[in-house]
């Protein structure tokens, strides 16, 4: 587990980070959200030790973040860049290297890879000789080759074709079942939805919510859902517990209260009314977050 | 330690497969050893074969004489430097003379004449050739004809000509330095200052090559920011240290390469033995200067963005490294002067100058152990500040930090 707590970072009078907490645990993905200048930058920085926190903690399984967990710590900044001139092979040793891995080790690990992610060809080329996508693939390798038991990814699937962000994608899940510790820093709403199970959104360095996906959906989301039916749809508003419907004759939009299951409510109407279809309607991510930092501006 | 190392092998192994570097192994001793010749050329000039000089002397006083002085200079071999003839025939007019001899010039037949007109005291002298560069010819036929002259005129009063002949004779003074001890070491001025020029010219070479890859691959790190996933690896520390030691081993395996081409071409005339006397103490220097300047260099280029602010700032630094090239005139010519005393205790301009002093005077230990112990001290001075500076600068982009956020920086813990 990787607990941080009231985490702040002020650079003279600017403050980056203001007491932040966040817990990322094992065999889920974290997901760092939050619009640009946001401070999640920063925060990444302070988990990875390279800039110290004014105030506040960050526990790795239990002890203080240090430079002796460089080793264990896997990094893909969102800005990709390599040694344009050199090979392919000579940059992913040299980074498995600075992470202590042994030569030998470090030669299996860069095969096994570059086999996983279909590159093994490229092998000896210069980085400079590969195609956008391919460059970001070996980043991806320098990142991960030394078995890394907490992975920070800023958003790691831009510059990949559909193919390859699959690839990546599974990749990515592999981890997760193998109990490392994810952190996804993404602008893709619709793929954070999909991967990751606890979120944190921030906004000018606070929180602005946070806590698993499927609570967000429902403090945000009102409780909605959507019915296909024939019959009489008056009888759905004279449920007691029903706070507003959009009635289109055959289909409506009903907002419930917030202490009933959506479920209760299909119950009660079936045996009144014929349902053909039946959804609950969560709120998008991408409309939480929108919504949550418009309102985290307004106030 | 053992990223230390990795990084270090990493900068070195990478910059020493560069085409840049390979160019630079062989252009820069090439350009030392062309500019060494030409100094050579220009400071020997030895004349290789006789030259057939004329002289039109109207009065014919001093033809004979004048001849006679100009004929007593040797070549190396032994041969006479001069052949002279009398190019004034009496039956022609005396302009028709001077016209005939004007075109046995540009023909070539002769190498010059001498013109001499006699104006009742006063005596015109003209050297006619179709070169103006025979600066040693002139210089020699002006004291001939001093002496033709002074000659002329004691003989008219009765000297005795055998007195007049011994007390003409060629004299050329020999330098020779003293050392303590009974040591004595016979200078010659020119190898000297070229063995002194030659090093620092190597030196300023090498510093203003390693900074400015230094600089453009820390840029590059920075701008794609290669230099998160370094130090999320190992601490600022060990990369500036790891940087340092690789471009140090790239310094040092430069030198040796070159150090064997000066072996090779050691004795001959492009590198004079002369230049190992002080080989030791110059390399002490050389090593301490490169040590200074990359330091100096990685504290600089952490806080730059862009290439073009690097180059900037590179040429800035170039410019207080040629500083010592500009004074090592004075340094040579006047090696105790206020100014060059001054420099000799600038840590900028230290290696520089003492490469220089080393050469040309006996510097005393005193003053080697104590601009050794300001180069050390201030080494280490700069690689703290580097450090502090490297480790906040990898990480700001944008605007360049003033004085005051930097010298904050120095002090944050």
């Amino acid at each position: 587990m990787l607990v941080v707590r009231n985490l702040t970072k002020q650079y003279n009078d600017v403050v980056a980070v203001k007491d932040l907490s966040f817990t990322v645990s094992e065999g889920k993905i974290f997901g760092l959200l939050g619009p640009n200048g946001a401070g999640k930058t920063t925060t990444i920085r302070t988990v990875l030790n390279i800039i110290k926190p004014t105030s506040g903690e960050i526990r790795f399984y239990d002890k203080k973040i240090s430079n002796n967990f460089f080793n264990v710590i896997g990094y893909l900044p969102e800005d990709r860049g390599l040694y344009k001139k050199s090979r392919v092979d000579e940059v992913i040793l040299y980074f498995a290297a600075l992470k202590n891995m042994n030569r030998t080790e470090a030669q299996k690990q860069l095969n096994f890879w570059l086999n996983k992610l279909e590159i093994p060809n490229y092998k000896t080329k210069k980085v400079e000789e590969l195609s956008r996508g391919n460059q970001q693939k070996v980043q991806f390798i320098t990142s991960v080759i030394h078995n890394p038991r907490l992975l920070i990814l800023d958003e790691p699937f831009s510059g990949f074709d559909p193919i390859n962000q699959q690839v990546i994608r599974e990749t990515i899940l592999s981890f997760v079942s193998e109990g490392k510790l994810i952190i996804l820093s993404t602008h893709q709403m619709e793929l954070a939805e999909k991967m990751c199970s606890d979120i944190l959104l921030m906004n000018k360095g606070q929180e602005v919510c946070s806590g698993s996906l499927s609570q967000l959906k429902k403090n945000f989301g009102g409780n909605m859902v959507e019915i296909g039916f024939e019959g009489n749809g008056g009888i759905i508003k004279d449920l007691s517990y029903v706070k507003g419907i959009d009635d289109y004759n055959n289909f409506a939009e009903v907002q419930l209260n917030d202490s009933v299951e959506p479920y209760v409510f299909l119950r009660d109407i079936s045996n009144k009314i014929k349902v053909n279809h039946f959804r609950v309607i969560e709120p998008t991510l991408n409309k939480i977050f929108i919504d949550m930092i418009r309102q985290s501006v307004v106030s | 330690m053992k990223k230390i190392f990795e990084i270090s092998r990493w900068e070195f192994l990478e910059k020493v497969k560069t085409r840049a570097f390979i160019l630079s192994l062989i252009i820069t001793p090439a350009l030392v050893i062309l500019i060494s010749i030409g100094g050579t050329l220009i400071s020997a000039n030895e004349q290789e074969s006789t030259k057939a000089i004329g002289i039109i002397d109207s009065s014919m006083v001093y033809y004979f004489p004048l001849s006679q002085t100009l004929e007593d200079y040797k070549l190396d071999n032994g041969q006479p430097a001069y052949v002279v003839f009398n190019l004034n025939h009496p039956t022609e007019d005396f302009k028709d003379n001077v016209m005939t001899a004007d075109r046995d010039v540009y023909k070539n037949k002769i190498a010059g004449y001498i013109l001499l007109n006699n104006y009742g005291d006063s005596l015109d002298v003209q050297y006619r050739s179709s070169s103006s560069g025979d600066f040693k010819d002139v210089q020699r036929i002006e004291n001939a004809v001093k002496e033709v002259r002074i000659k002329i005129g004691l003989l008219k009063l009765g000297v005795n000509p055998d007195l007049l002949r011994s007390s003409f004779g060629n004299i050329s003074v020999e330098q020779v330095t003293v050392k303590e001890g009974d040591q004595v070491r016979q200078s010659d001025f020119i190898s000297e200052f070229l063995s002194a020029i030659v090093f620092i010219m190597l030196l300023l070479m090498m510093i203003i090559y390693s900074g400015q890859m230094l600089v453009r691959s820390l840029v590059e790190e920075k701008s794609n920011k290669l230099i998160e996933i370094l130090i999320s690896s190992c601490t600022p520390e060990e990369l500036l240290a790891g940087k340092i030691l690789g471009l140090s081993a790239l310094g040092l395996f430069q030198m040796f390469i070159w150090t064997c081409i000066g072996i090779a071409l050691a004795g001959t005339s492009v590198i004079p033995p002369s230049a190992f006397n002080n080989f030791f103490i110059m390399l002490v220097y050389f090593i301490l200067g490169f040590l200074f300047y990359t330091a100096l260099f990685v504290g600089i280029g952490s806080i730059v963005t862009t290439e073009q602010e690097a180059q900037q700032i590179t040429s800035y630094l170039s410019l207080i490294l040629v500083l010592p090239i500009a004074v090592s005139a004075s340094a040579i010519f006047n090696p105790n002067s206020l100014l060059v005393e001054i420099l000799s205790f600038i840590p900028l301009t230290i290696p520089a100058i003492m490469l220089l002093k080393i050469n040309v005077i006996d510097v005393p230990p005193v003053e080697i152990l104590s601009t050794i112990i300001i180069m050390i001290a201030s080494i280490y001075i700069t690689i703290f500040a580097a450090s502090k500076i490297f480790r906040i600068g990898i990480l700001s982009y944008g605007k360049k930090p003033g004085i005051k956020e930097l010298i904050s920086w120095i002090k944050e813990k």
